[in-house]
């Protein structure tokens, strides 16, 4: 029995009676169209839907959004369960796991000829691949960038961003200022998203997570203890980044407290509402030997055993969706396109065109299944070596350990190898 | 018109919707999650469940998370029930000497925070407890010129999830402490105030020993509610920091709807069961011995 | 007669000498009343600020007290259908206190007063399933729903609910004080069994069965875990989940959550006054227990 086959046994023994969906109602093929964006972003995908809708009378193309968490939860569950909507969106680091579930169509077939390939990056493109097929169309990129604040840098006396570990300390230094008052308060840099920027440092010490076949965690690889250790010192030895915890990061870079923060290009529309802030970004500065950042990917997938008709309605708005990434690339993303981002409204777009150049080097998390799991494990000892309470050595040494124990556990159970 | 007295198996009818729904919903849900215990049924691999025994069980005993998270619930436990269940009384007591509306307006204004819903109530103390724009420590701030860290220190994370709860759930315990005053019959107070006893020694000596079933009542509640803490620390403290605040029922959830580790789960969730019935059938028995 | 009153807990109480001490008293209760109302008016404070306000803090008090908030909460209906989700929750709230307040009636009085073979041994288990938390259910209960194909519809939000055993209890607590010489005289003029149940228990149960509907429509107007897991489709959301996730999407924007906040609890809070003496009664009943 293949996977597929048993994973569908063993539903069909567990929730026999679930109906499947995708009716017509006057003709129209009804499309479903599951997504998290329930941020600003979603009001542009709303607008491209609505454009959608009016430009093929023959679909109905109905959207839902569901917070991320619970999103990939229900997601799943519905898949197993025959539920999934036609159309849904898979980031790149869980597109493994759907498509070994066999929950997502491959793509290639639609594809074909007619769509121009060439136009993805090679990595954006490869990494939504598996055995040899794609699983689904990446429709951006969406870094960590820098982001810095224009007034502190310009007090503290530079003009541009720093581009390595020296200028990196240079500048957090000299914006840095104690006082007892909060108010004056001055932090070189934040740490505002944990995990993704000790991720990027340790792709840029040359460190590595997994061995290559997945089958075993490298967590406390001596590059990665000196990546995490590093950002650890900016805190406790170098005190030129804000305190983990006892200060809001993201907020205190709003309040313009803070000189550099690494976040999201998807945080820009959290920025440009706040009026009072003269920011800019730039590509994260390299702190190790080689250019990385911690990026992820939208893909837009279709549900294993759509109909031809159906197939062609869906595979017809992520075509659309993906023509369309421009106006998307408005509410902070980077077009996975090269022709899109080498337009006039794009390289106008000052954020998103400064992070572009970032894709080439862009590195994703993981394609494990048990990405939950490990993304646990890696939070806790981020958060332990960042508050001080472990050395990045300990801390990792802990999480390589246990995730090692949820890997023997799940070969113990006989679960398939992760294939690369 | 003289079988009443009979045994009346006609009337289960009367009975039998809620027992259908009783046994559908209920008594069988909880021995199938018995069975799922005994399983190893992991959703994310394509393995089809199979049956490991104790294996579930085993594999808690060995686990950290699983320890921690026991800690973190038994901290919540001792600080929430005395602290939710004293200030009930206090409160009550307060309350008790008040008269007719005035009394009904305070019992409500302490009432009030029992009735939302825990999203909103997560809203509001997260907003309170932020470390920066935070009320709390805004004013500590602007007074004392301090900080808690109430996000960032076990114990003060610990404390936010208490003070919050005892906010929350205050209300319940003091209602009920309070219609049990009420029926404390004023002879006896004023019995012990003609042989001289003051307000303490009343309230120790008369009012508290026959208030004790009352009392112990609204603590075995509280303790088996303390127990299942989860909205406060998911919404508020995300089990942080390093997971020091994820309770039980936290773990259970990450588990099985996270990790999709079903038949660990349904162990974790029956030996809290185990645990609660524990306490609860001790103090139960300390209910009944008087 | 000289009678030494000093304790301020009788209301036949007017001495000038007392009033004092019930005055000091009453402060400390009015104090610690508006402490507890205090979260809530401050919530609503904030969600009228503007967003550089609440980045800002300067005072509790809005400087220039805004509706834009709530105005931007509404104006998305497509993005979140606030009105579809409030009345999603009437009808999941509604529904649900009308089935557990009919089941449970008929359960509670059949359990109450007539004579069923066994019947100490069926509410014996009904009263224990009291301690079992909801929450080690919910695996079960949600492979039950799929089972069923009942996921995503609103009966899986209202028919699991009627197992609850609280009901139960409660209304058997409350037929038991009923004086039976009334049925028993009913009896003997040939009534029938339903009859008497129908055309006097009901009628002279109205408070009991008043305050468990309320108590059944709040607790599920503020359920959580349920909906969350239980539904998928956006416009079948409740409230709570929707304002949850409405959070998770503007977490940056506290102005817009406290707000999304409010508008979620102002209709419990007017149930609240509105019945607020049923409630607190009812939950004082289901604590005084035999």
């Amino acid at each position: 029995m293949n996977r597929r086959a048993a994973l569908k046994a063993m539903v069909l023994a567990s929730l026999p009676g679930v109906a499947g969906c995708g009716s017509r109602r006057d003709g129209k093929v009804v499309i479903r169209f599951w997504n998290g964006f329930t941020g600003p972003d979603g009001g542009t995908t709303l607008t491209l839907v609505r454009q959608f809708n009016r430009a093929n009378p023959g679909i109905d193309l109905r959207m839902q959004r569901i917070e991320w968490p619970v999103y990939y939860r229900k997601l799943y569950v519905a898949g197993l369960g025959g539920r999934a909507p036609e159309v849904f969106v898979l980031h790149t680091d869980s597109l493994r796991r759907f498509a070994e579930a066999g929950m997502v169509r491959p793509i290639d077939d639609l594809v074909g000829t007619a769509f121009p390939v060439a136009d993805i990056d090679q990595n954006v493109w490869r990494a939504a691949q598996l055995g040899g097929k794609h699983y689904g169309l990446p429709i951006d990129v969406h870094p960590l960038c820098l982001y810095y604040n224009r007034r502190l840098l310009r007090e503290a006396g530079f003009e541009r961003p720093p581009t390595d570990l020296a200028e990196f300390l240079a500048v957090a230094r000299r914006i840095t200022r104690a006082s007892r008052d909060p108010e004056g308060v001055r932090w070189g840099f934040s740490i505002s998203n944990p995990s993704p920027t000790v991720y990027s440092v340790m792709r840029q010490f040359g460190g590595e997570v997994f061995t290559s076949d997945y089958s075993r965690c490298t967590l406390a690889a001596p590059a990665n203890v000196a990546a995490l250790q590093l950002l650890a010192d900016l805190i406790h030895k170098e005190r030129v980044a804000a305190p983990f915890m006892d200060f809001d990061p993201w907020v205190g870079f709003r309040q313009g407290k803070v000189g550099m923060t690494w976040n999201g290009i998807f945080m820009l529309p959290d920025l440009q509402k706040q009026k009072d802030l003269d920011f800019a970004a730039a590509p994260v500065a390299c702190l190790g030997k080689r250019p990385a950042v911690w990026g992820n990917t939208h893909n837009f997938c279709l549900r294993a055993g759509l109909a031809p008709r159906e197939a062609e309605a869906a595979w017809r708005f992520i075509r659309f969706y993906s023509d369309h990434a421009l106006d998307w690339a408005e509410a902070g993303q980077v077009p996975a396109r090269r022709s899109l981002r080498a337009s006039r409204r794009f390289r106008d777009m000052a954020v998103q065109s400064q992070c572009a150049a970032e894709v080439p080097y862009v590195t994703y998390m993981p394609q494990i299944p048990f990405l939950f799991e490990f993304q646990t494990e890696l939070d806790l000892a981020v958060e332990r070596a960042l508050r001080g309470t472990a050395t990045a050595a300990e801390a990792l040494a802990t999480a390589e350990a246990n995730v090692n124990k949820i890997i023997a556990r799940r070969s113990a159970e006989g679960a398939a190898e992760v294939r690369r | 018109m003289t079988g009443r007295r009979r045994q009346d198996w006609l009337g289960y009818l009367f009975v039998a919707p809620y027992l259908l729904l009783f046994g559908a919903f209920l008594v069988g849900p909880l021995l199938y999650g018995l069975r799922l215990s005994l399983f190893r049924w992991e959703m994310l691999n394509a393995t089809p469940p199979a049956f490991i025994g104790l294996g579930n069980y085993r594999e808690a005993f060995s686990d950290p998370n699983f320890w921690k998270a026991l800690w973190a619930t038994l901290r919540m436990v001792v600080w929430i029930t005395p602290c939710t269940v004293l200030l009930a009384l206090f409160t009550a007591l307060g309350l008790h000497s008040l008269r007719g509306r005035r009394q009904g307006l305070y019992r409500a204004a302490y009432f009030v925070p029992t009735m939302l819903t825990i999203t909103v109530v997560g809203i509001l103390w997260r907003w309170f407890y932020h470390p920066d724009l935070g009320l709390f420590n805004s004013c500590l701030q602007a007074w004392f010129g301090l900080k808690a860290p109430w996000f960032s220190d076990a114990a003060w994370a610990t404390a936010a999830i208490v003070i919050m709860t005892v906010w929350w759930t205050m209300g319940g315990p003091m209602v009920i402490l309070l219609a049990g005053l009420q029926g404390v019959p004023v002879q006896y107070a004023e019995a012990a105030t003609l042989d001289g006893a003051g307000p303490l020694q009343r309230l120790w000596y008369v009012t508290l020993p026959i208030l004790r079933p009352v009392l112990l009542f609204t603590v075995a509640l509280n303790t088996i509610g303390a127990f299942q803490i989860f909205g406060q620390t998911y919404l508020v403290t995300r089990g942080g920091p390093e997971y020091a605040t994820r309770t039980l029922v936290h773990l259970i959830y990450d588990t099985a709807f996270q990790n999709y580790r079903l038949g660990y789960a349904a162990a974790l969730s029956w030996l809290m069961f185990l645990l609660i019935g524990a306490f609860a059938v001790m103090q139960f028995r300390m209910l009944r011995e008087r | 007669m000289k009678t030494p009153r000093r304790f301020g807990s009788r209301p036949d109480r007017a001495k000038p000498a007392g009033m004092g001490r019930l005055t000091l008293l009453e402060a400390a209760m009015l104090l610690g009343g508006l402490l507890f109302l205090a979260p809530i008016a401050i919530i609503v404070l904030t969600a009228l600020k503007p967003d550089s306000e609440i980045v800002h803090f300067g005072s509790i008090l809005p400087r220039h007290a805004t509706l834009a908030n709530f105005g931007r909460v509404l104006a998305t209906p497509e993005e979140f259908p606030i009105a579809r989700w409030f009345a999603n929750s009437v009808l999941v709230s509604g529904a649900t206190s009308l089935l557990v307040v009919t089941v449970d009636a008929l359960a509670a009085y059949g359990l109450a007063r007539l004579n069923l073979p066994g019947k100490r041994w069926v509410f014996g288990l009904i009263v224990a399933t009291l301690m079992v938390p909801g929450q080690i259910l919910l695996t079960p209960v949600y492979l039950l729903l799929a089972w069923l194909g009942w996921l995503d519809t609103y009966q899986a939000l209202i028919v699991p609910a009627g197992a609850g055993a609280f009901g139960v209890f409660m209304l058997h607590q409350f037929f038991l004080a009923i004086p039976r010489d009334i049925e028993e005289a009913a009896m003997i003029d040939g009534c029938s069994r339903l009859r008497i149940f129908l055309q006097i228990v009901l009628p002279l149960s109205r408070p009991a069965l008043a305050t468990l509907g309320i108590f059944t429509f709040v607790g599920s107007w503020n359920d959580f875990l349920g909906p969350l897991v239980f539904l998928d489709s956006a416009e079948k959301y409740t409230l709570p989940v929707g304002v949850a996730i409405f959070q998770s999407s503007y977490y940056t924007e506290y102005g817009l959550t406290l707000a999304a906040g409010v508008i979620c609890t102002l209709p419990i809070l007017l149930v609240f006054l509105a019945f607020q003496r049923h409630i607190i009664e009812g939950i004082a009943m289901s604590g005084l227990k035999d």
